[in-house]
């Protein structure tokens, strides 16, 4: 496995508007073959959106205002509506959070994963079906001989999950998007499903960017973490170093918020005052400043960069020399 | 007797089953033991989570307790006093003391009410107040969950998720009940609105003295909030035990198995951790294992395990766990 100098999916000022009203604003990554790149924050931060928006998916109502998305050589926001059919499922492929409302509830399972294959490749219906049954061994589904012509209804939300996981990689994407993969599935299957991710990006080298908001999930598969707040990166940095030493003060509440083995029994939790604002509500400068601690005059007026803290770490805020003051607080 | 004074929730091998009396077209259908002859105590000002997957009957249990469903066989005590088999006029009184709060709070509010109005139909439709005194009680309630008086004539589409969690809250603390029934309360929100639901069910608790069943799947939160901890399996209990020894010390092959999926918020912990990751998945309630309902996923099952199921038997540290091998 040579190392590739260069990333393999690179989101560039992506910018998406909503009648008028900038939702998410000026995101840039990147990700590496066989990394994991986790989009990390609450409802109505953007981090659908911006998955939609690599997919070539996003609602009719939103609209790509600036920005580009390239995976290796290519331009994905270049391309026609037409190309990008060529792209998904080949180059790029998309889970949700909800299996059992992705799948086809009329045709089987076999049919639908074949159909992906078929897409892609000039190739009879019995190699699709006998490539598709290799697929369900691949993503660890037991007598896949009888799976491969059951219905949706008749698997578990587990299994529906590596079905949708089975379709989306049955040509080899070298990018996946999970959006939420395990949020409707028990702990005991997240587990599984979180193993079987990791197992891919090993073996077949993809790279994954995963969208969600359990804090547990991203210490557990994430190589890298961008924490999203209001369309914008608050903070993106290794997932090692975000944990130990976040650099922002969003997510050191967020993270503070999360109970812990350390914690006693029924004490407080950290909170963030305040709630998330509107589009409408969008001020000049950070968008936080309004719940933050820290925040001053300077917050609300000027928009901070992403100022560079080294080995990878990048936090917006202007701040940043006052995060003692938050770890106190969260401690 | 006196026993009873301390108690809020007695339930003396609680059983639920559905389907099986035929159908309507007389098929004798298969029966569905959702839950399995259980036995659970709450006292005054407890907080006891009971934890499990999908379908192994928390949800069931729930209900039965608010009486939602009635059970197939055993006893149910709110507060001393018998549900099962008690004439309407004794139920709803009894009722009045049970409340419970569910998962989604949008689903859970009528969207043409005010809030006010959601808040206060209680306490019309059991005659305790009306006219001012209602308003003031309103005003009260909405202050206790850390909303504001004037919040009364909005309508539920107006606040966010946690607030209108916060609504739901003080529409069930309206009849002042012994017990609340917190099904999966904060899984739906964001996580540093999770907190602040959290924290408001805590202060509740010890302003108000009530006591929760907080059925769950997040383990982290059970940890932050529970008294005590009751593990669910195919509708029996496996394992019950006291949050500290609960957590330092699981004993089921089961609990131990959903301590290890629940990930750590901390890379450096997760990463290092022994995993201990279930196969398959549950098995169906129409179709319960024999003897250990656990052993088909069971990494320590042997023989017995298949044939003989093991009762709740009590550990020198006051836990209580049915596993042969434990």
């Amino acid at each position: 496995m040579e190392t590739h100098p260069r990333p393999l999916l690179s989101v560039d000022d992506l910018t998406i508007e909503i009648g008028g009203a900038n939702v998410v604003d000026g995101i840039s990554f990147t990700v590496a073959p066989g990394k994991v790149m986790a989009l990390v924050g609450e409802s109505g931060c953007g981090k659908s959106l911006t998955s939609y928006a690599m997919l070539g998916l996003l609602p009719p109502a939103a609209r790509r205002s600036g920005g580009t998305i390239h995976l290796g050589d290519q331009e994905l926001t270049a391309l026609s509506e037409r190309a990008f059919r060529k792209a998904r499922g080949k180059d790029i492929s998309i889970i949700f959070q909800e299996p059992s409302a992705s799948l086809d509830p009329l045709t089987t399972v076999g049919a639908q994963i074949a159909a992906a294959y078929r897409t892609h490749h000039k190739v009879s219906r019995a190699e699709a079906y006998a490539k598709a049954r290799q697929m369900l061994e691949d993503v660890g589904i037991p007598d896949p001989d009888r799976r491969l012509h059951q219905y949706p209804f008749e698997l578990s939300g587990g299994m529906c999950q590596r079905i949708m996981i089975s379709i989306a990689l049955i040509c080899s994407p070298r990018v996946l998007v999970a959006d939420e993969p395990t949020t409707a599935l028990d702990v005991t299957i997240q587990a599984q499903i979180l193993d079987l991710m990791k197992k891919l990006v090993t073996e077949r080298d993809t790279a994954i960017v995963i969208i969600t908001h359990d804090m547990g999930v991203v210490a557990d598969i994430a190589d890298d973490v961008a924490v999203m707040y209001a369309g914008r990166i608050a903070e993106i940095a290794p997932v090692h170093a975000l944990f130990e030493k976040p650099r922002h003060p969003y997510t050191a509440l967020l993270l503070a918020s999360v109970p812990k083995l350390s914690d006693a029994p029924k004490a407080d939790l950290a909170t963030i005052e305040g709630r998330v604002p509107t589009p409408n509500e969008f001020n000049a400068g950070c968008r936080f400043a309004d719940r933050c601690p820290l925040a001053t005059e300077r917050c609300r007026a000027e928009q901070p960069p992403l100022f560079d803290c080294g080995g990878g770490h990048r936090s917006a805020c202007w701040h940043i020399d006052r995060m003692a003051e938050i770890h106190g607080r969260a401690a | 007797m006196t026993e009873n004074l301390h108690n809020v929730l007695e339930l003396r091998d609680v059983a639920v089953h559905f389907g099986g009396r035929g159908g309507l077209f007389g098929s004798s259908g298969t029966v569905v033991k959702a839950v399995n002859g259980v036995d659970l105590e709450i006292r005054r000002a407890e907080t006891v989570a009971l934890v499990g997957e999908s379908g192994c009957g928390k949800s069931t249990l729930s209900n039965t307790i608010v009486g939602l469903q009635a059970p197939v066989s055993g006893s149910v005590k709110i507060s001393g006093e018998e549900v099962v088999g008690a004439d309407r006029r004794k139920l709803n009184d009894i009722r009045r003391k049970v409340q419970m709060i569910f998962q989604d709070p949008a689903l859970s509010l009528d969207p043409r009410s005010t809030i006010g109005a959601t808040i206060g139909e209680p306490l019309i439709v059991r005659g305790i107040a009306r006219g001012k005194a209602l308003k003031e009680r309103v005003a009260d309630l909405l202050t206790q969950v850390g909303l504001r008086p004037e919040h009364a004539d909005r309508y539920p589409h107006q606040f966010s998720g946690g607030q209108r969690q916060r609504v739901v809250i003080a529409r069930a603390l309206a009849l002042e009940p012994d017990l609340l029934i917190c099904d999966e309360p904060v899984s739906a929100l964001d996580v540093s609105v999770r907190a602040q639901i959290l924290n408001l069910l805590v202060a509740l608790q010890q302003r108000m003295g009530v006591s929760y069943l907080f059925v769950s799947h997040d383990l982290s939160v059970v940890r932050h909030i529970c008294d005590r901890v009751v593990v669910m399996y195919l509708g029996r209990f496996v394992e019950i035990a006291d949050r500290d020894i609960f957590f330092a010390d699981p004993k089921h092959p089961y609990t131990r198995a959903l301590m290890s999926a629940v990930p750590e918020a901390d890379p450096t912990v997760q990463r290092s951790r022994q995993r201990f990751i279930l196969q398959g998945e549950l098995p169906s309630p129409a179709n319960i294992p024999s003897g250990c309902a656990f052993h088909t996923r069971c990494p320590l099952a042997t023989e017995i395990c298949s044939k003989v199921r093991p009762e709740l038997t009590p550990r020198p540290d006051g836990a209580r766990v049915a596993c042969h091998h434990a």
